[in-house]
């Protein structure tokens, strides 16, 4: 068993279940959609993307590039959340959680990818 | 080759080009091919792997700041969490949660020192401990993330990998022909600089970095790129651009003759059209180099030898061809003259001694060898002994020898020889081995009658080979001649351009580089025109004045209606000479006569003046207006 791989695994699905946990529920509901649960899924990508840095494979440069993708929507969503929640007159209304749940909603799609490129490495490498 | 879609095109398409290649000619299995029958592919694969290296520079940064990253990005994640977690109180005593964007601001101006002060309300002091935690760790991920990279960059092997990345880039983006220089010495240095003075580009390898910073330092005209690297290693050479279509030919200098074996094997083998030239001292290795296609083997010593008897036989020729060597802005050399008949020792009986004597003895001389150890004992007439003691000398007979030559391959023991001679016998020709650049001074005071320096030498033989064909020919063509003839030639370039050797070019009368000439010469009706060599070299100023310089060849180009190479040659041609379509002419004069000859050869108006005393309108409605009138 190769601990690197355990940890790249780990972080790259946890990923996307964060990622999911936030996304689920109602898209403009504020009360379903846990601003912890976005720091969470914020953080956890930063992490995985540093994990992709320096793999010299194709696949690792497309792994990286779906990562990069994932934490730029979700930073996009923290920051419209945070405009939301600190700056707008209205406060987080139906509409502002809508745009924070779909941004994030494009990050999930990302980190599917994600996944799925692990799937596609883990089965390839056993064939070997 | 990780993508399996390209890997599979590619295992496809070279397996197609293996089987039709074997297709079409059956009889060129893989071993069974006679070696003269082999077809070179058209473009070698040569192995890159050292400029792969140099692209992952940028994969290697961010590998090795995976870890600091990772530290940091936890640090900044729990410490901005807990602030969110912590209860404070506002400004009026209730309770109140800091929100994200509160929390990442605080600790981003904590963590980064700069530290606004406690916003939105002051801290309970539950959060002041937390901040207090904070500031330490922070501080601290920052300063191994900051850290770690000022050490990475600070690491030879990522400075190296920087520097062949430069390196790599500079050479594919190189455009015009040029030189791979392996070896840097003083070899390579001075046959940069006289390149460099041709208008040539190289690029430079050496194993030594100390002689890759000097390069930098020396002012060059062009860029020179150079890199720290064996020259033997292919991916070197293949990084210095071995496989670049503009890359014209090989020089292996470095002082080690094994490398420059590697290194001709490595062209022989991955890019056989190209020319090499190698320094060799060893005869073994010579012959080894030459066992791989057709490299220039230059060895400094056999090269001496012969020069010392073109020397002994005419000291003029010898005078003029060292002259010609040595490049523009070489002064003339002092014309010696080496007693021809006599009594010679020699001192020294390594690689250098028994070739020198060789010769020597061929000339009909009498020669007498001094060395130490027992390695002349094969020599009949071999001293035993140190050359620098008395009774050593006295037993060689240099009271009654005519020539000394210290040849040994150690400066001290060359000069203090010299000395010990000159004592015995103050009228002795003296000749001298230098090994060491830095011995120049002292061999310049001791002013020997002729010197050898191995490294100009062959900075010397290779210039003369690389500048043109022409002027190496020339050379070859000085020693037929006899030394009244070579005599000649001396002051007649002496009385143009004085003590010190000016431009040496060579023009060649074809479309492209005499466009104003050829369409005088071809468009003569049925006659073709007659071209005297006296007519061509007349000043475009005044055209009763002759141009400043001297042609010493004349290469024949292919007389019409005639195929095959050039009739051969006229060596140092007079005016009468007629000239014909496609010659070759070398020339040494002044910088000025190079360029009005250039405008005799290029503009139509000045070649009427030149060859017949026409002034014709040089513009096109000039020679429209009098063309109508006429």
């Amino acid at each position: 068993m190769n601990l690197e791989k355990v940890v790249f695994g780990f972080f790259v699905l946890l990923a996307a279940t964060l990622n999911f946990g936030f996304f689920i529920g109602d898209l403009g509901d504020p009360e379903l959609h846990n601003s912890y649960e976005l720091y969470s899924a914020v953080v956890v990508n930063l992490i995985a993307t540093v994990l992709k840095f320096g793999d010299r494979t194709q696949i690792g440069a497309v792994h990286l590039a779906t990562s990069l993708v994932a934490v730029l929507q979700l930073v996009a969503a923290a920051l419209v959340w945070g405009y939301f929640s600190y700056v707008a007159e209205a406060g987080l209304s139906r509409e502002a959680t809508a745009s924070v749940v779909s941004l994030s909603g494009g990050a999930l799609v990302a980190n599917i990818v994600s996944v799925v490129l692990l799937v596609v490495e883990t089965v390839s490498f056993h064939r070997r | 080759m990780a993508n399996p879609l390209l890997s599979f095109w590619y295992r496809l398409l070279t397996a197609d080009e293996h089987h039709g290649s074997t297709a079409r000619t059956p009889g060129q299995g893989s071993h069974r091919v006679d070696p003269g029958a082999r077809r070179p592919p058209s473009r070698w694969r040569v192995p890159m792997a050292s400029s792969r290296q140099a692209s992952a520079t940028i994969f290697l940064v961010m590998r090795r700041m995976r870890a600091p990253l990772i530290v940091l990005i936890v640090i900044f994640a729990i410490t901005t969490l807990g602030l969110t977690l912590i209860p404070g109180e506002d400004d009026e005593g209730r309770l109140f949660h800091m929100g994200f964007f509160d929390a990442f601001y605080v600790m981003s101006y904590t963590a980064s020192t700069i530290g606004f002060g406690e916003i939105p309300y002051a801290f309970t002091y539950n959060q002041r401990m937390w901040v207090t935690i904070s500031i330490y760790v922070t501080v601290v991920g920052w300063a191994y993330a900051i850290g770690s990279l000022l050490a990475l960059i600070q690491e030879r092997s990522f400075r190296q990998a920087l520097a062949l990345q430069h390196f790599s880039r500079k050479v594919e983006r190189m455009r015009e022909p040029f030189l791979i220089l392996a070896g840097y010495g003083r070899t390579g240095e001075l046959l940069a600089r006289s390149l460099d003075a041709l208008g040539r580009r190289f690029v430079v390898l050496d194993r030594d970095d100390s002689r890759i910073d000097d390069l930098y330092l020396d002012p060059y005209q062009a860029d020179v790129p150079g890199l720290v690297g064996d020259a033997g290693d292919p991916g070197h050479l293949a990084v210095a651009g071995l496989d670049h279509p503009c890359c014209e030919g090989v020089l292996a200098l470095t002082d080690d003759d094994q490398a420059n074996l590697a290194v001709a094997q490595t062209v022989a083998l991955l890019r056989p059209d190209l020319p090499v030239i190698a320094r060799g001292v060893s005869p073994a290795i010579c012959r080894r180099m030459h066992a791989f296609g057709t490299p220039t083997v230059v060895n400094p010593f056999d090269r001496f030898g012969d020069h010392l008897r073109i020397a002994l036989r005419a000291p003029a020729s010898y005078q003029l061809m060292t002259w010609l060597e040595s490049g523009p802005g070489a002064r003339l050399p002092r014309r010696g003259a080496p007693p021809s008949h006599g009594h010679w020792v020699m001192c020294g009986y390594g690689r250098f001694g028994r070739e020198v004597a060789h010769d020597l003895r061929a000339e009909g001389l009498d020669v007498t060898v001094v060395e130490p150890s027992d390695i002349a004992q094969d020599d009949p007439d071999a001293v035993l002994g140190d050359g620098y003691e008395p009774d050593v000398l006295a037993r060689a007979g240099v009271a009654r020898a005519v020539g000394f030559v210290a040849g040994t391959d150690n400066d001290i023991t060359n000069l203090s020889l010299v000395a010990a001679a000159r004592r015995e016998n103050p009228d002795l020709f003296v000749a001298a081995r230098q090994n060491r650049a830095a011995s120049a001074p002292l061999f310049a005071a001791v002013d020997v009658d002729s010197l050898l320096v191995p490294a100009d030498v062959v900075a010397h033989e290779v210039y003369a080979q690389l500048s043109t064909p022409l002027l190496w020919r020339f050379l070859q063509e000085v020693p037929r001649r006899d030394d009244d003839w070579a005599a000649a030639v001396i002051d007649r370039l002496v009385a143009l351009c004085g003590e010190h050797l000016q431009a040496v070019w060579k023009v060649r009368l074809t479309a492209a580089e005499a466009p104003a000439l050829r369409r005088w010469l071809g468009g003569g009706g049925a006659r073709p025109r007659q071209l005297l060599l006296g007519d061509l070299l007349r000043d475009p100023d005044d055209r009763d004045e002759r141009l400043p310089a001297v042609p010493l060849m004349l290469a024949r180009g292919r007389a019409p209606g005639r195929s095959g190479p050039g009739d051969g040659f006229v060596v140092v041609p007079d005016d009468d000479v007629e000239l014909r379509p496609d010659d070759e002419l070398l020339l040494v004069g002044r910088p000025a006569a190079r360029r009005l000859l250039d405008s005799t050869l290029f503009a139509d108006a000045t070649r009427e003046y030149v060859l017949n005393g026409r002034h014709v309108p040089a513009s096109w409605i000039w020679r429209t207006l009098t063309r109508r009138t006429a």
